[in-house]
């Protein structure tokens, strides 16, 4: 029955609301019933025609209106009529004024749009869970040590975790491997991960047909076998629902398939010969086990785990630690210690400090439209002063003004907001296209319905919040004061000056914060590109190359292919220099690292010995342009029938040969070596860092491409030109296809390009955050200038007196100037101190710039002060207009 | 108007919600009825009534509609709903209540005068 009654009541509501009219005709009927009724009664009680309704009229109460008001109360719609009366008020009022309306909506627009369209970054990428089942108890396995931040398994110990550890649902490792397809369709390089058993188990994912891989399929001679992605079955073999069991063609050897994924596998993300998260594998093969489980020494599997409900990261990472213990009494294992990520962490905690300073960045934004909007509104007001002084002189209450008001804020907000979702669509848009290489769940990252509700949120919150202030002080106008000083709007003059100057000073004071981190970002990116990388991009081309294992078996084949290629590459016109390395500078290593004894050193000394290996031909130093700095480079002589030789980079050199010159020196990987064990050192070339914001480099050496102790199949190729080197991509294509025309090259960019997206991140987080300085600049400056031409209006009369009594234009320019640059110097120092506080949050996104750096600092306030004294400009030009005669004929 | 006897404060609605909880009537009659049944002692103005027939049809306790009156013409209806028998049960009860202890406090001042 309540809720019958409630159901009842709320239709009367809408009805009231929304069929006024009607009612309205329904109270009239009523009502005249009511009357038709008391003139019948008249009537018959004899009264004569006239009299009968003049009497019924007083007995009706000539307050028929009245009357109606009362119901309409009764109504209890007036409320929410009264809402709707506000607003139609409000929006008239606020178009009356286009001006002021454009320049407070759009500004709020702008700021609101540049907050959602940050948001919904945020949202897909921090906030939505990851996708997958129960997502926080997926883990990443990794080792580290001392001197190793994070170092990937080696696939046996990998085996071991996985059967001796007691806190896993499942434990899997992966490793980066792809193939090319052959047989269905043209040929085509597939994105493809060879998995042990169990790694769907850790994502939650299970084949749609046939099934995952068990641990027989690690079994060498029985691996393989395949497991399609939908997009691949459907794309490749036209969704052939009997592909199960179908033998497939991969690097040319024949696979069989057991299973096909469902549509939407998520790839987690890897570190090592990294593909990017999301929907982006294609193919998994099993594992193959083979060797000797004794050797550990080769690390290069990355481990995925699902932990059992209710067990912490800190727990399995005991747990592992434990069996990582037994196994290094087992074998000979080196100093690692385990190292559990949390996968959510470990796919966007790198992204997560860059995201919450844009956060922060349009945060402070949105609160300087705020004050700005609130200025305006300030200064609106007091040009509404009689307005509202005829409104309460009629008996509205403040309460009601006050509401009056809100409602214009609130009008505002949402029309702000309207206008913003619309700024967010398009920003969104540009955002996750100029989103830097390989950022976390780029994919995810939408507009959608939490994203609107965060702008509603908002548009409230910074309607209440920039409203509050002026209407709050609009309403307390002195009625009297301002009704007799017939609207000259300069009552309360005093207090409101205060207060805007207080809004002035706050809004400088937060755009200097932006600014200064701006600009620090600004300098470390200045830093950034101008540190030197440890060799020369320009003009180089590069791509990789991929010999399968089937044509090309030995070490000796792979070698003999590059020379070749070399050899082609060199005669082309306008090549200076040519070369092929293993790898090439800032596209990510995979953490091989060797040990190695040092000649003449005890063993304890070559326990810790390790370095990065990698092959490089004659001239790869030469085509990178990385500096020999002492010694030499590889000559046609360091070949299979001469001694071996190395070349290592100057941190490997300091490192173990210090105060040595390493030149000369011997190292061996042998534990007990024979003279032809010893490899020689012939030069040390300079440091390459991995990445352009990285402390220092990394121990490495290099082995000449003739001596390179087994296959390496993956090789990149460099190509230094005279000028242009892109027009050298098509020759480089058309070498290697005279050579080998089944070979499929990958990565053709220029060294330029790749150094480019290697500052992505940085460029992308300085954009942005200067974008929202910029704005927030200018913001402030509309915010000064609105102060001071304002109280310029107010004192016309007085630079009037002024100017008779003797003071020249420049007086005047002064006195205003100062004005202004007080307030700015204010709020300038106020953010100063605050960015000075708030610096450390940039943390890793500044580069060999301090949190207090003089120059931004500097740089900032002599910012301010120029954009103050230009905004002050117009308004101090006006009061040297200011006519004696006229303020004299008025006193 | 309705100089004789003001109504009680209140007690209006529990006037209208007894009137119409016989059978559904009109503004008009409803007026009247309470006019005849305490022999003219009670008056309600139009100014009174409407308003509290609104209101009592706003908190769902009576339902309006169009109907024709026995004279042929078209007159708004109210009737009681069950919330407002309810509602008219407990008023009624407070009402009994109310002018008891009112009744009581003036015999006991009489006694005692």
């Amino acid at each position: 029955m309540y809720l019958r009654r409630l159901v009842d009541v709320s239709l009367l509501r809408l009805r009231s609301l929304f069929r006024r009219a009607r009612v309205e005709r329904d109270l009239d009927r009523e009502l005249a019933f009511h009357f038709e009724q008391q003139v019948q009664e008249n009537l018959a009680k004899g009264m004569p025609h006239g009299e009968a309704l003049t009497a019924s009229q007083r007995s009706l109460g000539g307050f028929a209106q009245i009357h109606q008001e009362e119901c309409r109360d009764m109504r209890q719609t007036n409320r929410l009529e009264s809402i709707w009366n506000d607003l139609r008020y409000a929006v008239r009022t606020l178009l009356r004024t286009p001006g002021f309306t454009i320049v407070i909506v759009l500004t709020l627009a702008l700021s609101i749009g540049a907050n959602s369209a940050i948001f919904s970054v945020i949202e897909g990428v921090l906030l939505r869970p990851l996708p997958y089942a129960q997502p926080d108890r997926i883990v990443r396995i990794f080792f580290n040590s001392d001197t190793f931040a994070k170092f990937p398994l080696n696939p046996w110990d990998l085996r071991d975790f996985r059967t001796r550890n007691r806190t896993f649902d499942s434990l899997a490792g992966i490793v980066r491997a792809d193939m090319q397809l052959s047989g269905a369709g043209d040929p085509v390089m597939l994105q493809a991960f060879r998995v042990t058993s169990g790694y769907f188990r850790v994502l939650g994912f299970s084949p749609a047909r046939g099934r995952e891989f068990t641990t027989s399929d690690e079994i060498p001679a029985q691996a393989r076998q395949a497991l399609l992605s939908d997009r691949l079955w459907r794309n490749r073999f036209a969704s052939d629902p009997a592909i199960l069991g179908r033998s497939i063609l991969l690097n040319a050897q024949p696979y069989t398939v057991v299973g096909v994924m469902p549509p939407g596998v998520q790839h987690p993300g890897n570190d090592y010969h990294a593909v990017a998260d999301g929907d982006t594998v294609d193919l998994w093969l099993p594992f193959p086990y083979d060797g000797n489980s004794t050797q550990r020494g080769s690390h290069f599997m990355e481990g995925i785990g699902r932990l059992k409900p209710g067990i912490s990261p800190e727990q399995g990472n005991a747990d592992l630690s434990a069996v990582l213990t037994q196994l290094a009494h087992e074998n000979t294992g080196k100093d690692w210690r385990v190292f559990l990520v949390p996968l959510y962490r470990e796919m966007v905690g790198r992204s997560q400090r860059m995201l919450l300073v844009l956060l922060g960045a349009v945060g402070v934004l949105l609160l300087i439209a705020c004050v700005n909007a609130a200025n305006l509104l300030l200064a609106k007001s007091s040009a509404r002063v009689r307005e509202i002084a005829v409104c309460s002189a009629l008996g509205a209450a403040r309460g009601r003004i006050v509401r009056q008001l809100l409602t214009e804020s609130l009008a505002i907000a949402f029309g702000a907001a309207a206008l913003g979702t619309v700024f967010a669509v398009a920003g969104v848009r540009a955002l996750v296209a100029c989103l830097p290489a390989g950022f976390p769940r780029a994919s995810e990252i939408r507009l959608d319905s939490a994203v609107f509700a965060f702008t509603l949120l908002v548009a409230i919150v910074t309607g209440l919040l920039f409203g509050l202030v002026p209407a709050l002080t609009a309403s307390r106008t002195d009625l009297q004061q301002s009704l007799r000083e017939g609207g000259r709007g300069a009552t309360g003059s005093g207090r409101q000056l205060r207060l805007r100057n207080f809004l002035v000073v706050g809004e400088t004071a937060l755009a200097c914060v932006l600014l200064i981190a701006a600009g620090l970002m600004l300098h470390s990116f200045v830093n950034l590109l101008q540190a030197d990388p440890g060799f020369r991009p320009q003009h180089v081309l590069t791509a990789s190359l991929s010999l399968p294992s089937e044509h090309y078996r030995t070490a000796a084949q792979i070698a003999q292919f590059h020379e070749h290629l070399i050899a082609s590459l060199q005669s082309l016109p306008g090549a200076q220099s040519a070369g092929v390395g293993s790898d090439l500078p800032w596209t990510g290593y995979d953490e091989n690292y060797g040990g190695f004894g040092v000649e003449g050193r005890p063993p304890e000394f070559s326990r810790k010995t390790t370095a990065r290996y990698h092959v490089a031909s004659l001239d790869y130093f030469r085509a990178m342009g990385i500096p020999l700095l002492g010694g030499r480079f590889f000559t046609a002589h360091d070949d299979k029938d001469t001694p071996a030789v190395i070349l290592i980079n100057e941190t490997m050199a300091r490192r173990y040969w210090p105060g040595e010159d390493a030149v000369g020196k011997r190292i061996t990987y042998s534990d007990k070596p024979q003279e032809k064990d010893w490899v020689r050192i012939v030069g040390v070339v300079g440091d390459v860092k991995d990445r352009p914001d990285s402390s220092g480099a990394e121990p490495a050496f290099w082995w000449p491409l003739a001596q390179m102790p087994f296959p390496f199949g993956d090789m990149s190729v460099a190509v230094r030109s005279n000028s242009d080197p892109a027009p050298l991509a098509n020759q480089l294509r058309l070498a290697v296809r005279q050579l080998d025309p089944g070979l499929a090259i990958a990565n053709l960019r220029l060294m330029d390009q790749i150094a480019d997206a290697s500052v992505s991140s940085q460029r992308f987080a300085l954009y942005l955050v200067g974008l929202f300085a910029a704005l927030a600049l200018l913001l402030a400056t509309i915010g000064i200038y609105g102060v001071i031409a304002y109280s310029v209006n107010q004192r016309m009369h007085e630079f009037g007196m002024r100017m008779a009594l003797g003071a020249r234009s420049w007086d005047l320019v002064r006195l205003i100037m100062g004005q202004g640059l007080t307030l700015c110097l204010a709020g300038a120092a106020i953010g100063l101190l605050c960015a000075a506080g708030l610096s450390r949050m940039l943390g890793s996104l500044l580069y060999g710039v301090g949190r207090l750096d003089p120059v931004t600092f500097a740089a900032v306030a002599l910012l301010a002060v120029t954009t103050t004294a230009l905004a002050c400009y117009l308004p101090a030009r006006r009061a040297t207009t200011a006519d004696p005669m006229h303020s004299l004929r008025s006193e | 108007m309705s100089k004789p006897s003001d109504l009680i404060h209140g007690t209006l609605d529990l006037l209208i919600l007894n009137t119409i909880s016989l059978e559904p009537q009109h503004g008009w009659a409803i007026a009247k009825r309470i006019q005849q049944v305490s022999n003219e002692v009670l008056q309600v103005s139009q100014g009174a009534l409407y308003p509290a027939l609104h209101r009592l049809e706003q908190q769902g306790w009576i339902r309006s509609e169009w109907r024709v009156t026995e004279g042929g013409k078209d007159a708004k209806f109210y009737t009681l709903t069950r919330a407002g028998r309810t509602q008219l049960k407990k008023e009624l009860a407070q009402w009994e209540r109310l002018s008891n202890a009112v009744g009581l406090v003036i015999r006991l001042a009489r006694e005692t005068a």
